[in-house]
């Protein structure tokens, strides 16, 4: 993580990925479907979501475990600003999700078990944030919600991946639906999606990486 | 090994002398189910009977087991000389989940009574019945041991237990559903299975993290 913090070829990458994302997934031809018809395109815009906020809960954990092992601050600091990043990137995919819905399924929420999951999930984040502002002392505070990101994350991981699969849902890729690799025939959608994978989760690192100095200067302030 | 042993007495020693928590966690529980009797009465089918019963075991375990830590507040320093911590929540999950599986059982009784039994198959509806409670119990357990150090415990125990015990929550309903529908074993094998696996989750969890919110 220190290396990414000085080195800043990936920001480069991540602007011209994103550029491309934009353009590309917006302009390049997609597969004419019924129903479906241009919202596939969402594809490029909302499935990275969900990939950057797993991503970065993974992080988040990593970083925890990593804090619990040696008591560093700067390791709750690293796990605390993932996990805001990964929130926004959930807020995000639930707001893309629920615009492509309204289009594709008739209504933004149709209580889909994929939804349910999703939503359930940021509510499991959400109690971490809250979980943090109901202990005083802070080192207590750092391990306590440390204990709690590893618990929840490991429990988030059925809600999310098997439990949809187990009922009948409309989302893409559950319950016997075809995902979008069925539709992509002729590749016109890997080219953008891929890149835009890799994009949008550059991005929240960015982001993410911003948020973690501000606060390791606001902590070096503080102890001067 | 005694240790925990003596650990899982004393527990109940204390229940037994206080009576006031389990008289009331009973009462709970029988206030509960007759105002949902009352509201119910008359247009319960099974598939709104199984809901219901999940939900009030659900709210009334919360309440019971989020004493197991709370109760604990002056004790705490004795413990921390004289066990291990995975000793202290072996004995605390054995003691909420026998403490749960007692309270699941007479809740079954006086539901049956009132709302009406639509169970045929004893034996499954029992295993899926114990597999959700040792789910909630050992789920309801890290979260009151994590819970114990806020500040507000009552509505952090609900804030971040709800969100964590769902999946536990979906599966042991929508089991329980197809044992009242006369589905038999086999054909519901990989979810009795998949609960299973989510229990074994979050007991390990359990066992690995424990120690870091018990030492402060």
């Amino acid at each position: 993580m220190g290396y990414l913090l000085k080195k800043d070829w990936w920001k480069w990458l991540c602007v011209v990925l994103l550029t491309y994302t934009v353009i590309g997934g917006l302009l390049l031809p997609v597969p004419k479907l019924p129903i479906l018809n241009e919202t596939i395109r969402a594809l490029h815009f909302h499935v990275p979501m969900w990939f950057g906020m797993i991503l970065l809960f993974l992080g988040s954990v990593i970083h925890a475990i990593k804090h619990l092992r040696t008591g560093e601050i700067k390791y709750d600091i690293y796990s605390f600003q993932l996990a805001n990043m990964g929130i926004a990137f959930g807020v995000l995919g639930i707001l893309t999700g629920m615009i492509w819905a309204n289009f594709t399924w008739g209504e933004p929420w149709s209580n889909d078990p994929k939804q349910n999951a999703s939503a359930i999930s940021l509510l499991i984040y959400l109690a971490y944030f809250v979980l943090r502002g109901s202990i005083q002392d802070e080192q207590q505070r750092n391990r306590i919600s440390a204990v709690f990101n590893i618990f929840a994350f490991f429990l988030m991981i059925p809600l999310l991946f098997i439990l949809p699969r187990m009922s009948d849902s409309l989302h893409p890729g559950n319950g016997g639906n075809p995902g979008f690799n069925a539709y992509d025939l002729d590749s016109n959608l890997r080219k953008v999606f891929y890149l835009a994978v890799i994009g949008w989760t550059l991005l929240g690192y960015w982001l993410t990486t911003i948020a973690i100095r501000l606060s390791l200067t606001k902590q070096k302030l503080e102890d001067a | 090994m005694h240790r925990i042993i003596s650990l899982i007495y004393k527990d109940f020693i204390v229940d037994w002398r206080q009576q006031n928590p389990i008289t009331g966690i009973l009462l709970y529980l029988a206030s509960t189910i007759f105002a949902t009797y009352m509201a119910f009465k008359g247009f319960v089918s099974v598939e709104v009977w199984n809901a219901l019963f999940w939900i009030i075991l659900l709210f009334t375990s919360i309440n019971a087991i989020s004493k197991s830590f709370i109760q604990e507040e002056r004790r705490s320093h004795y413990y921390f000389f004289l066990c291990k911590p995975s000793e202290i929540i072996l004995a605390k999950l054995i003691c909420s989940f026998l403490y749960l599986f007692t309270i699941s059982f007479v809740s079954l009784l006086i539901y049956v009574i009132l709302m009406g039994n639509p169970i045929t198959n004893y034996p499954l509806f029992m295993l899926n019945l114990i597999l959700g409670c040792i789910g909630l119990s050992s789920a309801f357990t890290m979260v009151s041991s994590i819970a114990f150090r806020t500040t507000n415990r009552s509505i952090m125990m609900a804030v971040l237990g709800f969100p964590v015990i769902i999946p536990v929550l979906i599966l042991s309903i929508s089991n329980s559903f197809k044992i009242l529908d006369s589905y038999v074993f086999t054909q519901i094998q990989g979810n009795i299975i998949t609960l299973f696996s989510v229990d074994v989750i979050i007991i390990a969890l359990t066992f690995v993290l424990f120690p870091f919110t018990w030492r402060s």
